[in-house]
């Protein structure tokens, strides 16, 4: 065998010169090129949300549902219930203290906590931001969530509770 | 015939790299309204807002249009020295 003389170099060097230095290094050309690709990829996600909403539009609650009877929820307390459909979402009953009620989807607009009504407050809050929301209208009146929360329509015939999609958005 | 090319190879390697500065930074710019752009069409996807979406897509794809075309003016890396 061959000995490798000091300072001297090797023959596998010399079949492959990559410095490992250079392999690791990232060039400014390969950064530039490496932002392309990025916002390539941003237009494509934008794309897709676009085909999203085209090929899987958001159905319409169907139809008129029971909830429960009108004197199962006393003036300024909530229900939970749940209407299964494509997939299961969660709802709150308020029956507001003037005597109205309201359904609005119990998912936080901001990062999807569970929502409850604060009879004291006389407000929805989503307990893990404090998000407030308008419990008449559903609007955010204060804290992290962008939009206002879902609601149903309730409506009331002979003393028992249903709910159905809004006829008009709020 | 003198050209962009040609005239970037004989550029001082100072302007070579302002050239570089200035793509990358208006590459950063490009990504960053992409985001932006992306995070509202995210948010409004979500109540339904169908124009917001095609309108985000379409401006990042501009984006998109106009990174690639800067690739173009990206200076040619420096040949290696040949070694004896």
């Amino acid at each position: 065998m061959k000995e490798e003389k000091a300072g001297e170099t090797p023959q596998w060097k010399n079949d492959f010169p990559i410095d490992k230095e250079e392999a690791t290094h990232v060039s400014r050309r390969e950064f530039a090129k490496f932002l392309t690709l990025f916002s390539g990829a941003l237009a494509l996600g934008n794309g897709a949300i676009v085909l999203k909403s085209i090929a899987f539009p958001e159905k319409e609650l169907e139809g008129q549902h029971f909830i429960c009877e009108e004197g199962q929820v006393p003036m300024g307390e909530m229900l939970q219930f749940e209407i299964e459909g494509d997939k299961v979402i969660p709802y709150i009953l308020i029956h507001l203290e003037d005597g109205e009620w309201r359904a609005f989807e119990q998912k936080c607009t901001h990062l999807a906590c569970a929502v409850i009504y604060r009879k004291d407050l006389n407000l929805i809050e989503c307990p893990c931001h404090k998000g407030y929301f308008d419990p008449k209208t559903g609007v955010v009146t204060q804290g992290p969530p962008p939009r206002p929360l879902p609601q149903l329509e309730v409506v009331i015939e002979n003393g028992k509770v249903f709910v159905k999609a809004k006829s008009h958005k709020a | 015939m003198s050209n962009f090319r040609y005239s970037q190879k004989e550029a001082h390697p100072n302007k070579t790299n302002t050239l570089m500065t200035g793509i990358t930074l208006l590459l950063i710019l490009l990504v960053s309204i992409q985001i932006w752009l992306l995070y509202s069409a995210l948010n409004n996807a979500l109540t339904d807002n169908f124009n917001i979406a095609l309108g985000t897509f379409i401006g990042s794809s501009v984006l998109f249009i106009a990174a690639a075309w800067l690739l173009r003016y990206l200076p040619e890396p420096r040949k290696p020295k040949i070694k004896e």
